[in-house]
């Protein structure tokens, strides 16, 4: 059985960068979170500004049901969700090929076209790093807490989306 | 054409998602996501918005089939989509920790929905633990709440014919309110009513 995205310290440090990296490139992200399909907060940055467990309820909500908007109508996929506003605008998307869905909150500032390109960015980054992740040699994962062990022996498990576990 | 909306509530894994699939007459659309919280339910996927589909009772009695998610983390679709039920099917799974329990907190959660149409407690997986039983279930709920008539059913939310039991229960009971007006506050103080599908 592997680790869920939220209680895995690599992906969580991973998120953790990719998040920070955003806000380097966009100064108007108010807000940033990794969050798992069911709702679980993975990460965010920076502290304080949101309620980080109600925006990764209310974005898993939001993803979900856009999604099925998307089936209903026959369009395809949902490739990403936007909600403007007169103050700022939500961005949520997935991380390809995990069953994590990034969520950003840019203020006015930012043109939409932007804040979409970096937090699809964003997203592809997490995807890469999470890609690109040592796997855990036997003998060292011996030596890991059990935690590691698990994650690193388990077989990937399909998702209801039909891509592999972290 | 009368109609109604319809609330299925309760905890993770009682089979709400399973209950509407019985019931719709329509394709259901289901958002459900991964499940991560392997401990709290050992499934797959999990309702993470909500379930619809709709059925027809008789034939003039039109049911829109709401499922919420189970997890408090998701309350703020449930204070969304009780706006405009009438009435909720309380699932409890019986092989859980604490059904009694739950079933109790979940009731305190709408307790409006009780006050506007009515609900019905429907336990499920009773085959796989024979206890609490309906008459516990109706212990609790007398104590806790002697002025509520909560039918309680046992179900297989496989089962059409069981959760058709159950749905035209609460329907009857919406209808009959609706036709006297009576204000739940001012109802006397009786026992709960109880029946059994299975």
């Amino acid at each position: 059985m592997s680790l869920a995205p939220h209680l895995d310290p690599v992906v969580v440090d991973l998120g953790r960068r990719a998040l920070l990296d955003m806000g380097e490139v966009s100064r108007s992200l108010v807000y940033g979170s990794f969050l798992t399909d069911d709702g679980f907060e993975v990460v965010h940055v920076p502290d304080g500004k949101v309620d980080a467990n109600r925006f990764a309820s209310m974005a898993s909500s939001i993803q979900a049901l856009s999604e099925a908007v998307a089936r209903e109508v026959r369009i395809g996929s949902s490739e990403y969700v936007i909600i403007a506003s007169d103050k700022g605008h939500v961005i949520q998307l997935r991380v390809p090929g995990h069953p994590v869905v990034l969520g950003a909150l840019f203020d006015d500032d930012e043109t939409l076209g932007k804040a979409l390109s970096v937090a699809r960015r964003c997203a592809q980054q997490l995807a890469a790093s999470l890609a690109d992740r040592p796997p855990v040699q036997p003998d060292a994962a011996a030596h890991e807490p059990d935690a590691a062990v698990e994650h690193a022996g388990a077989p990937a498990r399909a998702d209801a989306h039909g891509v592999p576990a972290l | 054409m009368a109609e109604h909306v319809i609330l299925f509530g309760g905890p993770m894994g009682a089979g709400k998602t399973t209950a509407i699939e019985t019931l719709s007459e329509t394709e259901v659309v289901r958002t459900e996501a991964a499940n991560t919280d392997r401990a709290t339910a050992d499934k797959d996927t999990t309702t993470v918005a909500l379930d619809y589909g709709e059925i027809t009772l008789g034939e003039t009695d039109k049911v829109r089939l709401y499922g919420i998610p189970g997890q408090q983390r998701f309350d703020f679709m449930w204070t969304i989509l009780k706006e405009r039920a009438k009435g909720m099917v309380l699932l409890v799974n019986n092989d859980a920790a604490d059904p009694v329990g739950e079933m109790l907190t979940f009731l305190d959660e709408f307790r409006d929905l009780y006050d506007r149409g009515g609900v019905v407690v429907a336990a499920t997986r009773s085959d796989v633990s024979a206890t609490p039983t309906v008459a516990d279930y109706s212990a609790a709920l007398t104590e806790r709440r002697p002025d509520l008539v909560v039918p309680v059913f046992t179900v297989d939310p496989r089962e059409e014919d069981q959760m058709r039991t159950v749905l035209m229960t609460l329907v009857a009971n919406i209808e009959m309110r609706e036709m006297f007006s009576a204000p739940a506050a001012s109802a006397a103080p009786s026992q709960p009513a109880v029946a059994v599908a299975e």
